[in-house]
């Protein structure tokens, strides 16, 4: 079984993709698109093979993408023109998929009301990739139309209990595919991705103290990073380098450090008898955010990376921590507590201004989605730590996981 | 089985103590002339066979009689931490909320840990773990359990016991000891947890 498992995996990035035309005019990108997707036509198949793991990610990921709506179609009715403008749909998505021995043939188009191809796409695959496939060609869409990729081929690490032990694990955007890419048997936490979404760095207490380790995707090529320090918590991957920051102690002073991800070359970035905690780059690699407790409660502060310049940026709060930057570097996300509740603040770093994603129970850890619309975080509010995901303007608020404890979600920084 | 060993057990003890209380008035009894006249009887009766079950002897008697010189701690790393908690022979430091300062009850109870360390206990390491309520952060508690831990074996170092035979690891709020969400529970998940880990 473990055996096919891995074939399958292996599988995974065969699927070879052609390309037909990709022309779409950037200026329709303003408002939202009505599509109509009617039920894919196919040979060889069927539609209940291909409906869980290819159709419906597509059209939940179509539906999600900020770009496009999906217009209902009635149904049996023969797709026309007139039906098309009757159910006030701009563009036509249709799919045609046969079979090549194990392969699928899924053959994407997108006309507009006129007939013309603005968008079409040839993609291959075994039945195991085919709710990868799906959401390759939903940020196909979305790059098609606006230039940048969706987030939908982007993956969530995080921590789960749910085998016995805290663990780290990953999933797909929208929660799927959630596999375990570490066995340490010993509290595993906080995965931080690498800019090139190829490995992980995290802290496990496999040795009886904690370590960092960095790990890639596949949960191969497992190495600890020895950093001659105590704690080596909050690791977290340059966007520019090899360094590493984290947090370091020496008898008993946590502190912001770097290391490069050999081991080699380490430098202290903050020197205080407080707690220091919790460092996060700018997606520029030029600055990085840090909890502090100098001045009596944990606060937001930024430095430059090298260490100098330190001032604080949080101001309301009795408990700010998790300080994370969007991917344009204008705005953090943070744990901020509220009236004795944690709460996700968004601070605008330009003008200042913050406004709470207001929900139930306690809400940490926020993570940028790679297109900077979304955040992952987790909650308490079901009795149980899990993680969710939310629109930026506080809709579709989505839970993603469902077994065990999961916590400490990190949003892999590229698209795909 | 057991109960004939234990039954054999003590006619042994008894039989010995018997052979004992025997013994004794034979050895230093100055004999004189006169005496010997007098004491026409055997001088001592030999007692009577000991009954071969002594039914009425209960355990804490004979721990009462014979009471343990030196104690015998538990060989097991796990029974003998549970052992050195439950006689306060190591003892945890609790903290106020989001401070890793020592109040007086975390100093005596240091102290009491250190006096064992120093005596009894000499040939242990020692591991402290630092932990943290729920009510904070991850990643901050982390670090808070850290400097709690620190402030732990710093004390124990300034009372004697040797730095180098102490380790320490933070847990942060990951293994609350009482899994409650009231100040009951986070006053009892808010310590340097003192653990025996072996010699």
């Amino acid at each position: 079984m473990r055996k096919l498992l891995l074939l399958l995996f292996a599988a995974l990035p065969l699927f070879a993709q052609t390309q037909i035309t990709t022309t779409m005019d950037p200026s329709k990108a303003a408002s939202i698109l009505r599509v109509a997707i009617p039920q894919p036509e196919f040979t060889g198949t069927t539609f209940e093979t291909i409906n869980e793991p290819l159709f419906k990610p597509l059209t939940r990921d179509i539906s999600m993408s900020g770009i496009f709506a999906i217009a209902p179609l009635p149904p049996n009715v023969a797709i026309t023109p007139e039906v098309l403008q009757r159910i006030n749909a701009q563009l036509l998505l249709k799919l045609a998929i046969r079979m090549e021995g194990d392969d699928f043939v899924v053959e994407a188009r997108l006309t507009d009301t006129t007939g013309q191809t603005q968008f079409g796409k040839r993609y291959r695959g075994p039945l195991a990739a085919l709710t990868r496939l799906a959401h390759m060609l939903a940020s196909d869409l979305v790059r098609s139309l606006n230039g940048r990729p969706g987030p939908f081929l982007s993956q969530i690490g995080f921590a789960s209990d749910r085998d016995g032990h805290w663990e780290i694990w990953l999933m797909d955007w929208d929660g799927g595919n959630q596999r375990a890419i570490t066995h340490h048997g010993a509290l595993s936490i906080l995965p931080s991705w690498s800019p090139d979404n190829e490995r992980m760095v995290y802290t496990s207490f496999a040795r009886g103290t904690s370590d960092m380790y960095v790990i890639n995707r596949r949960g191969g090529g497992r190495i600890r990073v020895a950093t001659g320090l105590q704690l080596n918590t909050s690791a977290t991957f340059s966007p520019v380098s090899n360094d590493i920051a984290f947090v370091g102690s020496v008898n008993g002073n946590p502190d912001i450090y770097i290391i490069k991800d050999d081991g080699s070359n380490r430098r202290r970035l903050t020197n205080s008898s407080t707690i220091e905690s919790t460092p996060e780059w700018s997606p520029n690699g030029r600055q990085i955010t840090f909890t502090s407790g100098r001045s009596g409660s944990p606060q937001i502060y930024v430095m430059d990376a090298e260490g100098a310049n330190v001032r604080r940026i949080s101001f309301e709060g009795d408990w700010n921590d998790d300080a994370t930057w969007s991917p344009d570097g204008e705005q953090i996300a943070y744990t901020s507590r509220v009236n004795g509740r944690f709460q996700i603040r968004v601070a605008n770093l330009i003008t200042g201004e913050s406004r709470i994603l207001a929900g139930e129970g306690s809400n940490e850890q926020p993570t940028w989605s790679p297109d900077g619309k979304w955040l992952a975080f987790q909650s308490n509010r079901s009795g149980k730590w899990q993680i969710y995901r939310i629109r930026l303007d506080g809709t579709d608020i989505e839970q993603l996981t469902f077994t065990g404890e999961n916590k400490d979600p990190d949003w892999s920084k590229k698209s795909d | 089985m057991k109960k004939t060993m234990k039954a054999f057990a003590w006619t042994v003890c008894v039989v010995v103590l018997g052979m004992f209380t025997m013994a004794c008035p034979k050895k230093p009894k100055p004999v004189t002339p006169e005496k010997i006249v007098t004491d026409t009887a055997p001088p001592v009766v030999p007692p009577p066979p000991t009954p071969p079950v002594e039914e009425k002897v209960e355990n804490r008697d004979f721990v009462q009689e014979k009471p343990i010189q030196a104690e015998t701690l538990p060989a097991d790393i796990e029974e003998l931490n549970r052992y050195a908690q439950s006689h306060g022979y190591i003892q945890d430091a609790f903290f106020e909320y989001n401070e890793a300062g020592l109040s007086a009850d975390a100093q005596s109870a240091l102290t009491s840990s250190a006096n064992w360390l120093k005596g009894d206990g000499k040939a242990y390491s020692l591991l402290v773990e630092g932990h943290c309520d729920e009510r904070g952060t991850e990643q901050y508690n982390l670090a808070l359990g850290d400097k709690r831990a620190h402030t732990a074996k710093e004390y124990l170092a300034t009372l004697g016991v040797d730095g180098s035979r102490i380790r320490t690891v933070s847990y942060g709020e990951e293994r609350p000891f009482d899994p409650g969400h009231d100040e009951s529970a986070w006053s009892k998940n808010r310590r340097a947890h003192l653990v025996i880990v072996g010699k």
